[in-house]
C-alpha cells in the first residue's frame, strides 16, 4: 500500500497516511471546493489499506482547526471505516487534537466517540 | 455610476461599519482570498477566539453556498464553479454579522422556507440536536454539501437567523443574515 502525503493548502489539510507504519494524520483546515472529490480517493485508499489488516495497532491523529459542513460528513465516513476495522479485531487509537477553547471541534470529537465506540478516543487539548 | 454615487456608497458602507462587501461572481479562489482577508482583519480586532471561529465558519458556509447554489452560474461543471451573489460582513452593536444574497430558482423557495423557518424559533440546544440527527442521516439528493450548511450557520449564530426572498423579473433573490 502506497503511503499518501499531501501538503496543506489554504482549504485542505495536510494528509500524512503512513500505511507502512500504521500512522494516519490529518492536520490543518478543510473547506475544499468539492469535499467529495478531495476525500473520496482518500477514503478509497484507507478502505483498501484496512481490508488487509488483522490485529494491527493503528494510530490516528486529527488536528483540524476548522472544517466546513461538507467536509464534516466525509470525516464521519473516515471514522466509520476505522471503527469497522476496530470491530474486526484491529486496535485504533484516535488522538483528537483541539484548541482548548474550541467547543465545536471538541463536541464533534465526542460525537465520533459516541457513534464509533470501538475507537480508542483521546481528546487532547492544545493549550494556546 | 458616477464617482459621486460611488462616494455615497462608500460613505454608507463606512457608516454601517462594513468590514467588506463583495458582489459579483464567486469562485472557490475568491472565497479563499476573502476568508484570508477576514482572518487578518479579525486578528487586528479584540474579538474572542470563539467569535472569530464562528464568524469564519458562517462566512465560509454562506460564501460556498453562493459558489454551489446560486441560480446564476457562469460555468456548467461542478468543479471550478463560478456563480453570482453578494456577501457582506459588518459590525453592529458589538456583534459581527454576515449577509449573503444570491438568485435562486423560484420553485426552490417553499423548500428553503421550510428548512429555514424552524431554525428561527429553535433553541441552541434544539439546533445542535437537529445537527446531530442530520449528521447521521443520509445526504440529501441534490445537495453538494452535507445538507448541514444552514444548520451550521444557525448553530454558530448568537441570534435567530434572518432570511428573505425577493422576487425580481426572472428569478428570486435569497437573503440570509446571521449575527455572531
Amino acid at each position: 500500500m502506497q503511503n499518501i502525503h499531501l501538503s496543506a493548502t489554504a482549504a485542505t489539510p495536510e494528509v500524512d497516511f503512513r500505511f507502512d507504519s500504521h500512522q494516519l494524520s490529518l492536520k490543518g483546515e478543510s473547506y475544499p471546493e468539492n469535499a467529495q472529490s478531495f476525500y473520496g480517493p482518500l477514503l478509497d485508499a484507507v478502505a483498501g489499506y484496512l481490508a488487509t489488516l488483522d490485529h494491527v495497532h493503528i494510530a490516528v491523529d486529527v488536528q483540524l482547526a476548522y472544517f466546513n459542513s461538507s467536509s464534516t460528513r466525509l470525516l464521519m465516513s473516515l471514522f466509520e471505516l476505522l471503527n469497522d476495522a476496530a470491530v474486526k479485531g484491529n486496535y485504533v487509537t484516535l488522538n483528537w487534537h483541539y484548541d482548548e477553547d474550541d467547543d465545536t471541534i471538541l463536541e464533534f470529537g465526542q460525537e465520533i466517540a459516541d457513534d464509533y465506540p470501538s475507537l480508542d478516543f483521546h481528546p487532547l487539548a492544545l493549550v494556546a | 455610476m458616477g464617482l459621486a454615487a460611488f462616494h455615497r456608497f462608500q460613505d454608507l458602507a463606512r457608516e454601517q461599519n462594513v468590514v467588506f462587501y463583495y458582489t459579483g461572481y464567486f469562485s472557490q479562489a475568491v472565497v479563499t482570498a476573502m476568508g484570508d482577508a477576514l482572518r487578518q482583519r479579525l486578528n487586528r480586532s479584540d474579538a474572542a477566539n470563539v467569535t472569530r471561529r464562528k464568524l469564519f465558519s458562517v462566512f465560509m458556509e454562506m460564501a460556498q453556498n453562493v459558489v454551489h447554489y446560486s441560480a446564476d452560474p457562469l460555468t456548467e461543471s461542478d468543479d471550478h464553479e463560478l456563480r453570482r451573489g453578494a456577501l457582506w460582513v459588518g459590525e453592529s452593536d458589538g456583534h459581527f454579522y454576515v449577509v449573503c444574497a444570491n438568485p435562486i430558482e423560484r420553485d426552490k423557495v417553499a423548500r428553503m422556507q421550510d428548512k429555514l423557518e424552524p431554525l428561527r424559533t429553535m433553541t441552541n440546544a434544539d439546533i445542535k440536536a437537529l445537527y446531530k440527527e442530520k449528521l447521521r442521516a443520509d445526504g440529501e439528493a441534490g445537495s453538494k454539501g452535507a445538507g448541514l450548511g444552514f444548520l451550521t450557520v444557525a448553530r454558530d449564530a448568537c441570534e435567530p437567523i434572518e432570511f428573505d426572498f425577493v422576487d425580481d423579473d426572472t428569478s428570486t433573490l435569497f437573503y440570509l443574515k446571521a449575527t455572531i
